[in-house]
């Protein structure tokens, strides 16, 4: 069993914010950085993020596996960037000069700024992502798409992925678990091991994933889903005076990263 | 009054698993079916709640009427607030992630006023003694507190007839005395009930009438003949042979949440130990230690007196099988063949000595002339007969089996039961997760009891049972399914 992601209940102000707000909120800071592509824009982002789980008083739920991961993940990110990054001012060389060989890979300064936008970039998807899931009651977030108008049927789908996805992370496990008791390793040396390994680990997660959805499209229908257009909601989401500031802010950014992005806040530029 | 006329269904046209079967049950009234693997039982619950033939693919005929009005007529959201189906695995319907949100999810559907919705919930809530579950998050109850909201949030919607698929068979003792009460409480509100279950000691003291599905028709019920207990002399001295297994000082943690605290216990050769404890007291998590799928905290694990952790994955499978409880997990090869050779294979055991000692394990079990099908394609006994033949051609000396004969008819306990002892007679042991005390009384030497975590009670199964009485774990003696 690993660390479940997934929504956790408390009662802070992240949590009390709007669920369509949130949403729309970490799509515009998807698009904020990717209109203007800075680092340290990044970095400041994702130093935000960290505060706001701290706010939120909820755990950066990762395990060691994961951390390496992403750790990982975002090293060999800024590594391709600075090897097929040739043009710019040159700091050094991967492999210096010795003797008669080398020297190879040019480290240049334009190479390690998109390196670290890249993978900055990278950490921010994932834990901005990870504190939108955190902080945002499914169930919630699915009346406040209905306010919207999108119909209900899609907007669950939204509710019965985070409400799944700590249970296919926990089968996961368990198939690795039964995979070591039969003396199956993973092995990718060669086409066929990699695909006899794909197959030992997606066939049961495969069937279990497609039983649990027959029962649950059993159980859905069988307490009347999809029996009107409408339908009436126990909790409801609201709109408060903190949704509307946080409403500001997140245009006022996007406009600051558009303007930044045209050239027309030099002054500011020059720092992020 | 819900009715079957006459009715008949197969899944391909070829032999029907419903044949010309017809019953009534009235309102107020508790109706067990109980049958053999495979004998239609849930295929029955899906034609009762309309779901065959309007969701499901097959040959139907026949029909089924609430009160002389044929539920072919109207959709599957309208039968469903006459008869709800509560289908065998909780975990898989549950949609929301909180209690309130999951049993309000039907009347919501319904359109019904939000104050109206709210007394319902309370009201569901309460019939099954779950009120204080009002606000938990869905994925932190246990099995059986999830049975109870999906009853609740089945009877939220105010059906006549409420039919339970094996409701006991994720549950601890404790969890079936709270079932037969929600069952009390269901009749006392004039709803018809229908049980499906293999288990059929754990609903039959509420029953009002047990029937049988047997060739495709109900059938009056017939209590079974009881198995003759197993011979004192099968069982093998346990003194006279070494420890096969031992653990020292195991902690194992899953986050923050100690789910193994301290446990040291050995076992030994020609020895059955049953491994109880209430959902949630670490059985699974120990059976996944002993048998070297995780790795401890602290503390450390021998076999034959050679410490695990340096021991190779494939030389841990080689000694020791482990049968999981969901047998879709284990199950990786596209044909029975190919799975049931699969362990041998990866071992680089597959000569044609044992490859014919596979198709012997295969007979034996059942599963003749299913070569060549698809695994995944099997009912839910030949999957975990299929697992437990499996796993054990090689000859392990340790079997880890992780409650085993849920969902198993009396031939597929017997195969699962006679594995299990030729094993132990050759000087291996089995650990066995298991709820019931009739096995733990007639097969097993020694019995551990968990509870949070740690070994509350080891020792004879008589002992221990007796001493379960006393400390206020009554329901574990007291419960049992056939042997």
């Amino acid at each position: 069993m690993s660390s479940r992601f997934g929504y956790v209940k408390n009662d802070s102000v992240l949590h009390r914010l709007n669920p369509v707000l949130k949403l729309l909120a970490l799509i515009i800071l998807m698009v904020g950085i990717i209109v203007y592509p800075s680092w340290q824009l990044s970095i400041a982002l994702l130093l935000i993020v960290f505060i706001g789980f701290r706010i939120a008083r909820v755990p950066v739920r990762l395990t060691k596996g994961r951390t390496r991961f992403v750790i990982i993940f975002s090293v060999l990110l800024l590594l391709v960037q600075v090897l097929v990054t040739t043009n710019g001012t040159l700091i050094g060389f991967i492999v210096p000069q010795i003797g008669d060989f080398g020297p190879h890979f040019p480290i240049t300064d334009f190479g390690v700024v998109r390196g670290l936008a890249i993978a900055s970039r990278f950490l921010l998807l994932i834990f901005s992502s990870m504190l939108f899931v955190s902080v945002t009651d499914p169930t919630l977030l699915a009346h406040s798409l209905t306010r919207l108008r999108i119909p209900y049927r899609y907007s669950f789908s939204l509710v019965i992925a985070l409400r799944f996805l700590p249970l296919f992370d926990l089968e996961n496990h368990t198939v690795r678990m039964a995979q070591k008791s039969r003396g199956i390793t993973p092995e990718v040396t060669g086409l066929r091991k990699i695909i006899r390994t794909v197959q030992y680990t997606f066939f049961p997660l495969l069937v279990s994933a497609l039983s649990r959805v027959d029962s649950l499209s059993m159980s859905m229908d069988g307490r009347g889903f999809g029996y009107s257009t409408d339908r009436s909601y126990l909790r409801n989401s609201s709109w408060r005076t903190t949704d509307t500031l946080v409403a500001f802010l997140t245009v006022c950014f996007l406009a600051v990263c558009v303007l930044l992005a045209t050239g027309h806040l030099p002054q500011i530029a020059q720092f992020i | 009054m819900l009715e079957a006329r006459n009715l008949t269904f197969s899944y391909d046209d070829t032999a029907p698993v419903l044949d010309s079967l017809s019953f009534q049950i009235k309102r107020g009234e508790v109706v067990v079916i109980t049958g053999a693997t495979g004998s239609g039982k849930s295929t029955l619950a899906k034609c009762l709640s309309g779901f065959i033939p309007k969701s499901v693919q097959g040959d139907f005929s026949g029909s089924v009427l609430i009160d002389d009005s044929d539920i072919a007529e109207l959709d599957i959201a309208e039968v469903a607030r006459k008869v709800a189906l509560v289908q065998q695995d909780p975990e898989s319907q549950i949609c929301t992630l909180q209690v309130s949100d999951e049993v309000a999810f039907g009347p919501e559907n319904y359109a019904t006023e939000v104050e109206e919705v709210s007394a319902l919930v309370d009201s569901s809530l309460k019939s099954v003694g779950s009120e204080h579950l009002y606000d938990r998050a869905t994925f932190e109850l246990s099995g059986g507190e999830k049975q109870r909201i999906i009853i609740a949030s089945m009877t939220a919607c105010k059906p006549d007839f409420l039919i339970l698929d094996e409701p006991s068979s994720s549950l601890d003792p404790l969890g079936v005395l709270q079932l037969r009460q929600i069952m009390k409480e269901l009749r006392d509100q004039s709803i018809g009930v229908i049980v499906i279950e293999h288990n059929l000691s754990t609903v039959q003291p509420v029953a009002d009438r047990v029937l049988t599905l047997a060739d495709g028709r109900i059938q009056p019920f017939s209590t079974p003949e009881p198995e003759p207990p197993m011979q004192t002399s099968s069982r093998v001295s346990v003194d006279s042979i070494s420890s096969l297994v031992a653990a020292k000082n195991l902690k194992f943690s899953y986050g923050n949440r100690k789910v193994i605290d301290n446990v040291t216990l050995g076992l030994q050769g020609g020895e059955i130990v049953g491994l109880m404890g209430n959902n949630g007291s670490g059985k699974t998590t120990l059976l996944g230690l002993l048998g070297g799928l995780l790795t401890p905290d602290s503390g450390m694990i021998s076999f034959k007196d050679y410490p695990l952790g340096k021991m190779k994955s494939k030389e841990i499978a080689h000694q020791a099988a482990t049968v999981f409880q969901n047998p879709n997990h284990q199950i990786f090869e596209k044909t029975v063949w190919n799975e049931q050779i699969l362990t041998l294979k990866s071992l680089e055991l597959d000569t044609s000595d044992m490859l014919e000692r596979c198709r012997i394990s295969l007979e034996r079990a059942g599963l003749t002339g299913l070569h060549q099908r698809n695994p995944f394609s099997l009912s839910h006994g030949q999957k975990r007969r299929l697992n437990v033949s499996s796993i054990i051609v090689h000859n392990p000396d340790i079997l880890l089996l992780d409650e085993p004969f849920i969902g198993q008819d009396a031939e597929g306990r017997e195969f699962i039961k006679e594995t299990v002892i030729e094993t132990v007679e050759r000087g291996g042991t089995a650990l066995i997760v298991t709820h019931d005390p009739s096995f733990v009384r007639t097969y097993c030497n020694r019995v551990i009891f968990m509870e949070n975590g740690s070994i509350l009670l080891d020792g004879p199964p008589s002992s221990v049972l007796k001493q379960l009485e006393n400390i206020g774990y009554k329901e574990y003696a007291d419960l049992g399914v056939e042997p």
